[in-house]
């Protein structure tokens, strides 16, 4: 099991007059090489559930594992090193924290941090620039000089240089267009497929939820109020809808239809899973002139 | 109708020091026109140059070959402000818009600009903050709202001073889907009730959908100029042009793959559902 969290909660604050309980009592398990997203209303506790991950916040009751890491109230801060360099976190915007000469260096700056040689951290600065996308032309120039998608790109490759087996990620395609969007996304797949990193996506974006994530989180005022696969999540668009969050387009599609009286067996996500139960009823199929 | 905004062979380059001289122009010899009360939606991908057409119309980017004239005003150094005054703003990050402590004083800031007396003012400030349906959250901080509501604070302050054009640069492009939604319907209600033009930078195809006439801009030219309908036509092309397909458009292919033939060019979700409905039931 990659993630599990064991009954966490989080107040902001505890103990002082402003503190504001922002996790309550949640509990949920993500397999190896999982790839969970977690969807909500701004101010549901998202971001305070991901900052649990790499305890930037130590839960305030409860237990996180991840791996073979346990972050419980009691963690120091002496021993989160190799917590920090196993889960690696891609914040909204991370390119407001480009800040080296070079993309080189920049990249190379967080492996040098926890002790690797300049010429080894030189090298996978290299071969991470090529994982995101950008060819070694971009090594020797100024991460100002970039666009916003590929400065993005750089901040994540600076992330994935740190070798991360988790990869959190918080709206990681805010700002980007379309086809960024989708090169962006086509990345995390590409990562949690072809190496195994485990996935945990923030996000608003329900095509994308429906498309990529194997596990869906929802929040609401600090708990956790479904958790299911895509398909059982959004199986219920009324609920999600009551509860201010979007359905990808083809469940919406699918659900006007069936207000006409069109039976589905399962409720289709996404536009190639709509079609397909299209097809399977469509009348007359490959004999359209008998 | 009178156009209230033309521009004619506008060219901009950007100056990065260096690397000047191989540089391409940002804006290219763009030409077009705005009718007063009309919504006109710019579209292109990043680094197409559309912020930058956005920033030359209210002058914060000093062009140097081509004329804007907005409300027959020819923008110059000598005539910014003039032009300034015509034109209300939002531009993509609701945080690096922000002046005042509260959402009142934030609204009112704009007023303060223009030496409004503070009798005239306040009723200005309330009125505009009710319209955007933000009362309740009048003396909250801006930095404690979610960033719907910022943007809609940054609409109020631009109600407060009734201009003639509201500008969006990628003004939706960091909310949710629901607060992109609310803010959509409040530019449709601010248009209609304050009889504002409105030109919207965005590849956000729901809020290209709401324009009467569509621009695309493709490294720093114009490179086509339809209605909606016609340029969500264009399929595959659309991702290349900076926007994402319409959710009809994605079925139409998938569906082409899988044998079946749907109708060509773009459909609305209500055209597809009846085709889709009649092929369906024709057993």
């Amino acid at each position: 099991m990659a993630i599990s969290f064991e009954h966490v909660s989080y107040t902001y604050q505890a103990g002082t007059p402003m503190a504001n309980t922002a996790l309550t009592d949640v509990s949920f398990t993500v397999p190896d090489h999982g790839y969970l997203a977690i969807i909500g209303h701004t101010g549901s506790g998202k971001s305070t559930l991901i900052q649990e991950l790499n305890a930037l916040l130590k839960p305030t009751t409860g237990n996180v594992h991840v791996d073979d890491f346990t972050i419980t109230p009691k963690t120091t801060n002496a021993d989160l090193k190799p917590l920090r360099q196993h889960v690696g976190m891609v914040f909204q915007f991370p390119e407001s924290q480009l800040f080296e000469e070079t993309i080189r260096k920049d990249i190379a700056f967080g492996p040098q941090n926890f002790g690797m040689s300049e010429a080894e951290a030189t090298q996978l600065a290299d071969d991470m620039l090529a994982t995101v996308g950008l060819d070694s032309s971009y090594a020797d120039r100024s991460p100002f000089e970039l666009s916003g998608g590929q400065m993005r790109r750089v901040a994540i490759a600076g992330v994935l240089a740190m070798r991360p087996q988790v990869l959190v990620l918080d709206e990681p395609t805010a700002g980007l267009d379309p086809r960024g969007r989708e090169e962006m996304m086509t990345l995390f797949e590409r990562l949690h497929r072809e190496q195994g990193l485990t996935i945990v996506l923030v996000t608003h974006q329900m095509e994308d939820v429906a498309q990529y994530a194997e596990q869906v989180a929802v929040m609401r005022q600090g708990q956790l109020v479904k958790f299911g696969t895509p398909q059982e999540v959004f199986q219920d668009p009324d609920w999600l809808q009551a509860n201010q969050l979007d359905v990808p387009r083809a469940a919406r599609f699918a659900q006007a239809l069936a207000a006409k009286g069109m039976q589905w067996g399962q409720l289709p996500l996404t536009a190639d899973q709509l079609a397909d139960q299209l097809v399977a009823r469509w009348p007359q199929r490959g004999s359209a002139d008998v | 109708m009178a156009n209230i905004i033309e521009v004619a062979h506008l060219s901009y380059r950007y100056r990065n020091g260096e690397q000047d001289a191989d540089q391409r122009p940002a804006l290219n010899d763009v030409s077009f026109t705005v009718q007063a009360g009309e919504w006109l939606a710019i579209v292109g991908h990043n680094g197409s140059g559309k912020s930058t057409l956005a920033k030359s119309l209210d002058g914060l980017l000093p062009f140097t070959e081509g004329t804007i004239t907005v409300g027959g005003i020819t923008l110059t150094p000598a005539t910014v402000w003039q032009v300034r005054e015509k034109i209300g703003m939002i531009f993509q990050n609701p945080d690096n818009q922000f002046v005042g402590a509260t959402v009142e004083d934030d609204v009112a800031f704009g007023l303060e600009n223009r030496q409004i007396a503070r009798a005239d003012m306040l009723p200005r400030v309330q009125a505009a903050i009710e319209e955007v349906g933000m009362t309740e959250f009048a003396h909250r901080e801006p930095s404690s709202l979610s960033g719907g509501q910022k943007q809609r604070v940054a609409l109020a302050g631009i109600v407060a001073i009734a201009p003639d054009i509201l500008i969006l640069d990628e003004a939706t492009s960091m909310l949710d889907p629901q607060g992109r939604r609310e803010m959509l319907a409040l530019v449709r209600q601010l248009r209609t009730d304050q009889h504002l033009t409105v030109i919207s930078i965005t590849h956000d195809i729901d809020e290209a959908a709401n324009a009467d006439r569509v621009l695309v801009i493709d490294d720093g030219r114009l490179v086509e100029e339809a209605d909606p309908a016609t340029i969500f036509a264009q399929g595959e092309r659309l991702t290349q042009l900076g926007l994402d397909l319409p959710f009809t458009s994605k079925l139409q292919a998938a569906l082409r793959q899988r044998g079946i033939t749907p109708p060509d060019g773009y459909l609305t979700t209500a055209e597809m559902e009846a085709w889709l409905w009649q092929s369906l039931s024709n057993t």
